[in-house]
């Protein structure tokens, strides 16, 4: 039987950013998760189960390639995961719960720790727009200090909402045509 | 929609440097342990602080200058408040904030006594090893001066030291060739960079090395039209 060829995009962010729900929702398979109960007393205030290893989710393209989403673990203790799921990965999206301040800052760390390593086109989904306190996308891009030359979109989402997941994809896919035809 | 947050994570360089790129009018509450203030903002700009017992107070006067009108105060005075309530609290790291934009409405030309990259500044010489961290997170970053950075620079009271370490950012220079370079303590130097950078007069230096897609535009157009069609 042929092996599928695998296409990777890597889905990272700050701890509760919802990466995993967004790989849910566009999945076609049952997400493989690797979670476990979270144990420092900030983190159980807010979820109950937090990914340690990585999750993925996967679309079928056609009968040659598979595309597959990677979920990082958001604990800054698991950052050793990122460069091993960095590699080969076609573009990343990095989700910020824009409810949450606090974790604006680890957000940039993320979006440094690619740029030096995997320079691969990125967008950063400014999550939690469904939520009162969200701050805009606007705003998350300049608490990110996200500058225009950067060519990083902050793009409004809800990783509930399929509709946003794919929206953000295409964003990301766009920037990556745009870098296939600019030689 | 509102700014809303925690002085403890997120503190006041931050703050005005978001409420100053999109240059935001409106009031910035803030909830210290000890009272409640109301920073006034202007385009960007923070011109005027009134400690409230009631929040609903600051939501009941919507016209500045009816507003200094009625709290007696000469508009050339209005500077005064933020010598009193803003600057000797740079310092505190416990609050909650919240940023309301545009009911307040300015009629005229309101003074700017600190501009707001001198207030960023000052947050900034303030900051713990920990805050400062947050931005500066890798001696590997590379910074260069901003299209701007004059005119922004000259709107700060830089110390003797701000201005050496501004004066080695030069696109090719890492954090760790400013730390080297500067002879200064690493916290020193640190400050000066978030303040910079959070005041716009340096950027990070866009990477020139970008990987070319691996794939061809047919995989990326079928990829494109599945995702669509999800």
């Amino acid at each position: 039987m042929k092996e599928l060829k695998k296409i990777k995009i890597v889905i990272a962010g700050p701890f509760a950013a919802g990466k995993t729900q967004f790989i849910n929702t566009v999945s076609e398979i049952k997400t493989v998760a690797t979670e476990r109960k979270t144990s420092a007393a900030v983190e159980k205030n807010v979820k109950d189960y937090t990914t340690v290893a990585m999750d993925f989710g996967k679309i079928k393209i056609d009968d040659e390639n598979e595309l597959y989403l990677f979920g990082t673990p958001g604990q800054s203790r698991f950052d050793f995961m990122w460069e091993i799921l960095g590699e080969g990965a076609l573009g990343i999206v990095v989700l910020v719960d824009s409810t949450d301040p606090k974790t604006f800052h680890e957000a940039r760390r993320i979006i440094n720790f690619f740029q030096s390593r995997f320079p691969v086109p990125i967008v950063v989904g400014a999550n939690k727009q469904d939520l009162p306190n969200a701050w805009s996308a606007d705003d998350v891009k300049f608490a990110l200090d996200i500058s225009d030359d950067e060519g990083i979109p902050v793009i409004p989402l809800s990783a509930k909402e399929k509709e946003d997941v794919k929206k953000t994809l295409l964003m990301l896919l766009e920037i990556i045509r745009m870098g296939i035809e600019g030689g | 929609m509102a700014l809303t947050g925690d002085l403890t994570t997120f503190n006041f360089a931050d703050i005005l440097q978001v409420l100053a790129k999109d240059k935001k009018s409106g009031v910035l509450l803030v909830e210290w342990k000890d009272m409640i203030v109301a920073y006034y903002v202007r385009e960007g700009e923070l011109v005027f602080a009134r400690p409230v017992d009631k929040v609903f107070r600051v939501y009941t006067d919507r016209n500045f200058e009816q507003l200094i009108h009625k709290l007696r105060i000469k508009m050339e005075d209005i500077y005064k408040t933020i010598d009193r309530f803003f600057l000797p609290r740079l310092g505190q790291k416990e609050g909650i904030f919240s940023f309301t934009p545009g009911f307040i409405k300015f009629d005229s030309e309101v003074p700017v006594y600190y501009p707001v990259e001198e207030l960023i500044m000052r947050a900034s010489r303030l900051l713990t090893p920990e805050e400062v961290e947050r931005k500066i997170s890798e001696e590997l970053l590379i910074f260069e001066k901003s299209p701007d950075a004059d005119a922004k620079s000259s709107k700060v009271k830089l110390t003797e030291e701000e201005k050496k370490i501004l004066s080695l950012v030069n696109g090719n220079r890492t954090v760790a060739d400013i730390r080297k370079d500067a002879g200064m303590d690493k916290l020193t130097v640190d400050r000066s960079l978030y303040g910079f950078l959070a005041a716009g007069i340096i950027r990070r230096k866009r990477k020139e090395r970008v990987q070319k897609p691996f794939i061809t535009l047919d995989l990326l157009a079928k990829i494109v039209e599945k995702i669509k069609q999800l």
